[in-house]
């Protein structure tokens, strides 16, 4: 049920423009549902995994 | 050709590959036209995999194996899979890259690649019971660049 993918921004730049990436790391969850911006604790995670499961 | 890791790169990960527990399966995924990574990234790969008997590298071409690729949901060359390899069976943990993975990401590639051999993520108990409930499927897209 859950998929990570690594993607290197300068490669694939509109991918990385339709999710507006402008600082990197940047984890963008379920093609846009939320987006995260720098390094991301686990707990943090999954807080947003769980606000957008409700949403 | 030019080796793209040194001897003494090739050492450490040799040392760090001792701790690999089980073997791993990665799938590497080209396309003949627009990808200038693609080259680099495979030679990447198969220096890598070279390293230890329990690392296995397939090689497939995002058109012609278009069947193998839909089925671990690749869409981008270059493109990798970590997978395990437990006996004949290749099980995916749904890790994947985009893109070449150097500088940074080579890091990143050396853990996922112990983290799968292990066979454990290293998760907290409690976030492993939320996602074991997950009704729905979660895509995580990490945006880097490798400096």
């Amino acid at each position: 049920m859950v998929e990570a993918e690594m993607i290197e921004a300068m490669e694939f730049q509109q991918l990385s423009n339709k999710h507006g990436v402008s600082g990197v790391p940047q984890t963008t969850l379920n093609d846009g549902a939320a987006h995260v911006v720098g390094a991301v604790p686990e707990a943090n995670l999954l807080a947003e995994i769980q606000r957008i499961m409700a949403g | 050709m030019t080796k793209l890791l040194d001897e003494n790169v090739v050492q450490q990960i040799r040392e760090v590959f001792g701790q690999m527990k089980d073997p791993v399966h990665i799938l590497f995924f080209s396309q003949k036209e627009n990808c200038d990574y693609c080259d680099d990234a495979r030679q990447l790969l198969e220096e890598v995999t070279a390293i230890s008997d329990k690392l296995e590298l397939a090689v497939y071409d995002l058109q012609e194996d278009a069947e193998t690729a839909a089925a671990y949901n690749v869409d981008k060359a270059p493109g990798i899979v970590i997978a395990a390899q437990n006996g004949d069976q290749i099980v995916d943990f749904g890790i994947r890259y985009a893109g070449i993975p150097s500088g940074h990401e080579f890091t990143s590639l050396i853990q996922d690649i112990l983290l799968v051999s292990g066979r454990d993520s290293g998760l907290q108990p409690a976030t492993r019971e939320y996602l074991k409930g997950l009704g729905k499927p979660v895509l995580l897209q990490v945006f880097v660049t490798p400096t």
